[in-house]
């Protein structure tokens, strides 16, 4: 009678024989085609219309797809290149004329674009009954004037500088077909209708996949490639996995990542490193004890070691910031008016007989943060203040500081983190007074500074502007409630067979994507 | 049999029941405003107001707790959020992602665990059997994403045999299996343990039983008796095991997407719960509860047929 049911020599073979199957399984690589770029997005599209759109990839899709006036030029200069328009200029402080090309056609049988559907788009913005979380952006609008069917005249109703940075090289520059948009009678949502960009929306696959592609009836520069495939993916760590098997050509990778990338980069890659606009720092709440005393918070200000607390987050990699505003734009400071002085720190911390402090340091719960978060707790505990980290999700996190709830009143200290765009009002609008309880969580209330900001908002001479938003900065330092920590950096990692479309910050514009 | 039936689908519903109602008290209870997370800092405080009203988020929790169960039994789970896509159709395109990921770990569990803990049994106390023992309890004690990750970097990273990310070309199902051999082998390899260590230990039992010992001294063959008479019985527990493993799977998948980028309901609850998406929450949850309870009724329902001592123990 014969026991053995399976031999090891059976085992084996079965094994073996499922490892041969295995490799002999053709590898499916999306990327080695040529004509197909496959990139990394950060989130899943939800959201096409220009006036609701919920992140910056979207708004790179929508730009694609609805031919915009003009985006932003690809390089390390700010500025903008046009698209939908054959020209475009500033007549005075509050007029642009416009001229749009002459064979721009939308699709889905909505015809020519025209200077009609330019005032449709951009008024649509501006509509208050639409609610547009972007109405800020053409919040100057005064009206379109439709000249003929391809001329117009946007009017402003004061001067709005921020409109060349920050308005119209973004998805609030692109256009819509009045009627197929009053066919729809909504707001867009994931069905794009009338499309008429260099790319078109040709499948989406939630949560795996959007894929463009070319435009074929569009007559201008095209598209660099035949497909863009953007696969969703949040967690940059699984990104980089993918980049270096072979499945992406283009994504963004952790700053942690990018000492190791740069010194050995994947076979056929580029490591690029960007300046990013973003800003982190320490805030510190003016309103909650023990901070309601401006020498306590003079006196954190002193404790942190912030070059300490920069090298550690970001694996050296990411340099000190002086502010809000990054180096290239007005305003943009090489110091801040506080050091780091532990000495000076306890001495303020004895005059004010606060000993054996106790205090909190809300985060978000990321690595980067935590890991920045501890050196600050290193740092205060090193002046005599004991400090508990509380690490919370994204969906608690950026609710702490609402005046809706009641957390704001504990909030102490906080390590925050905002993105940016091009032009300085755009960080230094969040710190006015209007801001307190919504995103100012410092609940720095300052006078001077929101009249310096609303100043800013129509000053066109570069160094007056700088002026401004350098003392408005100087403002927060003086408040007490600001340790500013960095801009950080933009990791960026693609095939060399590629030449990405990036805006100076390292952020992409699909539509500049172009073969090497 | 019908009596057994009947009692054990009340006992689902009223299990769907709880789950839904801790999970409603549990979401309600996490701090965070959902409008204000979806709608992004540019929102004003009416459009903010304007979105609670819509989420229905400005009634009463328990109203909205009915409302949600009426018009779930209705079919309705209300809208997503953002895109205001119907939460049904959201999770329904997400949800064959997940059981072919949960399919796949079962067959790589079944695949291994059973014939490892037969070939174990039957080579009780010898080299194999201690090997396999310390190889079941190794893979028992790696968590899912450990095993994932060092998968995705052998296979995908350095040896580029299999994909890293995603889950293959609809319409292609030979780029789909590849895509899915590494999540899958993630997901069930802790079960392979298991598995083998169960059908072992049921094995033995079984092998020492007096009908198996009749059989041998009637001088069937050691295969038709390790296989049709002991087996065919050691697999019961199995089988209620794999019904709960289920349910594990379905966790451990939210490992899987996230490492292998997949698409999946794990990943879309996990997504959801950080935007505060209530509706989207509560929908998939609802949906992936009754799969769960539905897969073990099932295994209860298949085991009680097997096994009639276990119907007149209900």
């Amino acid at each position: 009678m014969k026991q053995n049911i399976m031999t090891r020599r059976s085992f084996l073979a079965a094994a073996g024989a499922f490892g041969a199957a295995t490799m002999a399984v053709p590898r499916f690589a999306l990327s080695q085609d040529g004509t197909v770029l496959t990139v990394r997005s950060y989130s899943d599209l939800q959201v096409l219309d220009p006036a609701f759109r919920l992140s910056n990839p979207e708004g790179d899709i929508i730009r694609s797809i609805f031919a915009p006036l003009v985006i932003p030029q690809a390089g390390d200069v700010w500025g903008w290149k046009a698209i939908a328009v054959d020209s475009i200029e500033q007549l005075d402080d509050v007029t642009v004329a416009f001229t749009l090309k002459d064979n721009i056609g939308f699709t889905d049988g909505y015809g020519q674009m025209t200077a009609e559907d330019v005032k449709f788009s951009i008024e649509r913005f501006a509509d208050p009954a639409m609610e547009s979380p972007y109405a800020g952006d053409w919040s100057a609008l005064k009206e379109v004037e439709v000249k003929d069917r391809l001329s117009g005249l946007i009017h402003l109703k004061n001067k709005f500088v921020p409109l060349w940075t920050t308005t119209l090289p973004t998805a609030a520059s692109c256009i819509l077909s009045k009627r197929a948009m009053e066919e729809l009678g909504e707001k867009i949502t994931t069905k794009p209708v009338a499309q008429s960009g260099q790319y078109l929306l040709a499948d989406w696959q939630p949560k795996q996949k959007t894929i463009l592609r070319r435009n074929p009836d569009w007559a201008h520069e095209p598209g660099g490639f035949d497909e863009i495939h953007i696969i969703p993916i949040e967690d940059p760590a699984t990104a980089e996995r993918g980049f270096e098997a072979g499945d992406l050509d283009y994504t963004w990778t952790s700053v942690s990542s990018l000492p190791r990338l740069k010194a050995n980069p994947p076979e056929g890659s580029v490591v690029v490193e960007k300046p990013s606009l973003a800003y982190v720092w320490l805030g510190i709440n003016q309103d909650v004890a023990p901070f309601d005393n401006p020498n306590i918070r003079r006196a954190v200000q002193h404790a942190v070691n912030r070059e300490e607390v920069v090298d550690a987050a970001y694996f050296g990699a990411a340099s000190v910031g002086n502010g809000i505003l990054a180096p290239g734009l007005p305003g943009s400071r090489d110091a801040v008016t506080y050091d780091y002085d532990p000495d000076k720190a306890r001495a303020l911390l004895e005059q004010e007989g606060a000993t054996d402090l106790s205090v909190t340091l809300d985060i978000l719960n990321q690595s980067e943060r935590l890991t920045a978060a501890q050196v600050i707790q290193a740092n205060l505990a090193d002046v005599g203040i004991s400090c508990e980290i509380k690490q919370n999700d994204s969906g608690t996190f950026w609710t702490l500081g609402s005046k809706d709830g009641d957390y704001w009143n504990k909030l102490q200290l906080v390590l925050s983190r905002y993105s940016m765009q091009p032009d300085p009002s755009w960080a230094t609008v969040w710190f006015t007074p209007e801001q307190v309880g919504v995103w100012n969580w410092e609940r720095f209330n300052n006078a001077e500074y929101k009249a310096l900001h609303e100043q800013g908002l129509v000053e066109s001479d570069f160094a007056k502007r700088d002026e401004i938003y350098k003392k408005m900065q100087g403002l927060m330092d003086e408040s007490g409630c600001y340790v500013f920590l960095t801009h950080e950096v933009v990791g960026i990692i693609h095939r060399e067979s590629i030449v990405p479309g990036q805006k100076p910050n390292g952020e992409p514009l699909l539509s500049e994507f172009r073969k090497a | 049999m019908l009596y057994y039936s009947l009692k054990r689908l009340g006992l689902a519903v009223a299990i769907v029941s709880v789950a839904m109602l801790l999970l409603f008290t549990m979401i309600y209870l996490i701090p965070g405003d959902p409008a204000a997370v979806a709608l992004g800092p540019r929102a004003t405080e009416a459009m903010r107001e304007a979105l609670r009203i819509k989420m229905g988020l400005d009634q009463p929790v328990w109203i909205q707790f009915w409302n949600f169960f009426v018009n779930a039994w209705q079919g309705d789970l209300g809208n997503e959020v953002l895109s205001d896509r119907p939460v049904a159709k959201v999770v329904m395109e997400q949800l064959p992602a997940t059981l072919a990921l949960i399919a796949g770990g079962m067959v790589w569990s079944v695949a291994l665990g059973i014939p490892l803990g037969c070939w174990t049994a039957v080579k009780r106390g010898g080299m194999a059997d201690r090997i396999v023992g310390v190889f079941s309890v190794a893979v028992i004690a790696v968590p899912s994403f450990v095993v994932a990750i060092y998968a995705l970097l052998i296979f995908a990273v350095t040896l580029r045999w299999l994909p890293a990310i995603g889950a293959g070309e609809p319409g292609d199902l030979g780029d789909q299996l590849v895509h899915l051999i590494l999540p899958s082998l993630a997901v069930g390899i802790g079960w392979v343990g298991y598995i083998a260590r169960l059908v072992r230990a049921s094995m033995l039992e079984v092998l020492e039983a007096s009908h198996i010992r009749t059989a041998r001294a009637f001088g069937l063959p050691d295969r038709q008796v390790t296989y049709r008479y002991a087996l065919t019985i050691a697999i019961l527990p199995t089988v209620t095991l794999l019904g709960v493993g289920i349910g594990q799977m379905l966790s451990s998948a939210v490992f899987a997407e996230i490492v292998f980028a997949r698409p999946g309901v794990g990943k879309l609850v996990y997504d959801a719960i950080l935007t505060r998406n209530y509706p989207l929450v509560t929908g998939a949850v609802l949906v992936t509860t009754v799969l769960f309870i539905l897969i073990n009724l099932i295994a209860d329902l298949v085991v009680g047929y097997l096994d009639p001592r276990v119907r007149s123990r209900l």
